[in-house]
């Protein structure tokens, strides 16, 4: 039995994990990266001068013709990366001379969700065929340039929430308000269909390795995130271990790859208030290629919805009630949803939020990695809803 | 329960030192001194805190030896009408020192080895149970994972995550109650 520090993980330890929970080659490499790395130093404020000096390194090695940073400011939004926006003075190619607003999205020292740079510019350069995604521009893979990995976006027009809009932190519990609900809801499931029917095959996507149809797929993702419990989690509970036997002795079949954005929800879309429109979807960064149930299940998930006016339906996402959500993506996909999948990724997706909000918040803040430690303590409180429900779907199919 | 204030302290003295302070203005010299002190009050709180409880019982200690010197010495001349309620609180005080015996570390720990141990046994009886066997560990852990997602609901309520925050009880209601 090796003695487990946590916080200063050994070379075997970070071995046993290795070969304990074996995953798609990309996330090997940022798991065994993060551990590495931990016992190093927390995350220390960047300066918008050392990321526009990073960023001037980085577009000299792209850009032949002369080009000029401007009017660099930080963006909020989102608790895993740090971001900041800019004008890029520059000869566009295909376009002349051109004052485009872009966006650095750089990780902190450890984050909330630990995932690959190259994996989130290969997903979005790909989906820019099918949905209104910001344009990727350069990508800075293992910190080259900036201080850590970062992505650099073209800035896309739109907010997370009405401008008059309450809501919790990270979109959770949005309100997007009754005018809103319908057309944005039409669109909301409409991109998602349009996501899962597409045709991945011809993008690159080298970052991904490509499960069989049957259960790889879900066993792949069962080793990530059974992973990061054991490398983050301060202390066991054991409803999670619970879950993941349950959710190993489960796993549904596919015969069909698609692929998922994973993190499909309010809060991760941008729209345009004046003509209603999603104008762009973010946060790609959990992104992998599996079943479809799973992005359903997710984004109906009881804890991502709040109550409409009338205090008794529950709107998905904020934004349709459940049955709703799954008459319309039927409709849209040509898909057909089994209800018994869709409960066992509601079970699926309850863990990774446990996972998630319990072990990987604490541990990043615990040694103070990340530019919004208050911001992951604070979410640790959506823990224990999401445990509420895991434990009650848990009940029903015991 | 992971949102522990030791996690969150150590959270908001980053979040003032590293982004709000250095937005203070330089010329609001009182909002400059107020953002320093929630720094130091909260490095303080930090610091003290894993010793506070250490801290009150080795006071009641001490009081609780004082107190019983100080009725020892006032009987021993023929005295002691005057300490009857003294020496009443010193047995008081000796009763709540006995009972408080473990640090809130040791019982911290000792929660957190049970919980792996719990996990550990459930992953060896999964591979070794009959299905009758397996079902009734399942009804146990679902049932302890109940009063337990009920009493840590209840503690973060007020954060703000719960769909309907009038159906959870208050926390006060969940535990034992106690004296004093």
């Amino acid at each position: 039995m090796i003695a487990v520090d946590k916080n200063r993980p050994s070379p075997e330890w970070i071995e046993s994990l290795r070969r304990r929970y074996p995953c798609e080659k990309e996330m090997d490499r940022v798991f065994t990266r993060k551990l590495l790395r931990r016992a190093g130093p927390g995350y220390s404020p960047v300066s918008l001068q050392t990321l526009c000096d990073s960023l001037q390194n980085l577009l000299k090695t792209q850009l032949d013709a002369p080009f000029e940073i401007r009017e660099p400011r930080w963006l909020t939004g989102g608790a895993s990366k740090i971001q900041m926006a800019f004008k890029l003075d520059w000869s566009q190619p295909g376009v002349g001379r051109s004052l485009t607003p872009m966006v650095v999205r750089m990780e902190p020292a450890e984050s909330i969700v630990e995932t690959s740079r190259l994996r989130e510019y290969q997903i979005i350069k790909g989906v820019s065929e099918i949905l209104p995604v910001p344009p990727v521009f350069w990508l800075d893979e293992h910190g080259k340039f900036f201080p850590y990995p970062a992505i650099v976006y073209g800035f896309a027009e739109g907010v997370t929430k009405p401008t008059s809009g309450v809501a919790n932190v990270s979109g959770i519990g949005l309100n997007f308000g009754p005018a809103l609900r319908k057309p944005l809801g039409k669109q909301y499931v409409e991109h998602l269909a349009k996501l899962h029917t597409w045709d991945w095959s011809k993008a690159d996507l080298s970052a991904f390795d490509v499960p069989a149809l049957g259960t790889q797929a879900i066993e792949w993702h069962l080793n990530w995130w059974e992973r990061v419990w054991e490398e983050d989690s301060n202390f066991d509970i054991p409803l999670l271990r619970l879950a993941a036997l349950w959710l190993r002795d489960n796993m549904p079949s596919i015969d069909r790859i698609s692929l998922i954005h994973g993190d499909y929800r309010a809060g991760n879309f941008l729209f345009t208030e004046h003509d209603q429109r999603i104008s762009a979807w973010l946060d790609w960064e959990l992104g992998y290629l599996g079943d479809f149930h799973s992005d359903v299940a997710y984004t109906t998930l009881p804890y991502l919805s709040h109550y409409a006016e009338d205090g008794k339906t529950l709107l998905a996402s904020g934004l349709m009630p459940v049955e709703e959500i799954y008459e319309a993506y039927e409709k849209a996909s040509g898909l057909t949803i089994n209800q018994k999948t869709i409960d066992y990724y509601h079970i699926f997706q309850a863990y990774r939020s446990g996972v998630i909000i319990i072990a990987t918040s604490y541990r990043p803040a615990r040694n103070g990695k990340t530019h919004q430690d208050l911001l992951l303590a604070w979410i640790m409180g959506l823990g224990y809803s999401s445990n509420g429900y895991l434990r009650d779907k848990l009940e029903e199919v015991a | 329960m992971e949102v522990r204030p030791e996690i969150q302290i150590r959270a908001m003295i980053k979040a003032m030192v590293d982004v709000v302070l250095p937005a203070v203005d330089p010329e609001q010299k009182m909002a400059q001194e107020q953002a320093r002190l929630v720094i130091g009050t909260l490095g303080l709180i930090a610091s003290r805190l894993p010793v506070a409880y250490r801290f009150d019982r080795d006071q009641l200690d001490r009081y609780v030896s004082l107190s019983h010197e100080l009725v020892a010495l006032d009987k021993a001349d023929g005295g002691g009408q005057t300490v009857s309620k003294l020496e009443s609180l010193a047995e008081r005080g000796a009763d709540v020192l006995q009972r408080a015996r473990a640090e809130p570390s040791e019982l911290e720990s000792t929660v957190f080895d049970l919980r792996a141990e719990v996990s550990s046994l459930l992953q060896s009886l999964h591979k070794s149970s009959s299905p009758e066997k397996w079902n009734k560990v399942n009804r146990l852990i679902l049932d302890a994972s109940k009063m337990e997602i009920d009493r840590e609901r209840a503690l973060v309520v007020a954060m703000g995550f719960e769909p309907k925050p009038g159906s959870i009880p208050p926390i006060e209601s969940l535990l034992p109650q106690v004296n004093g």
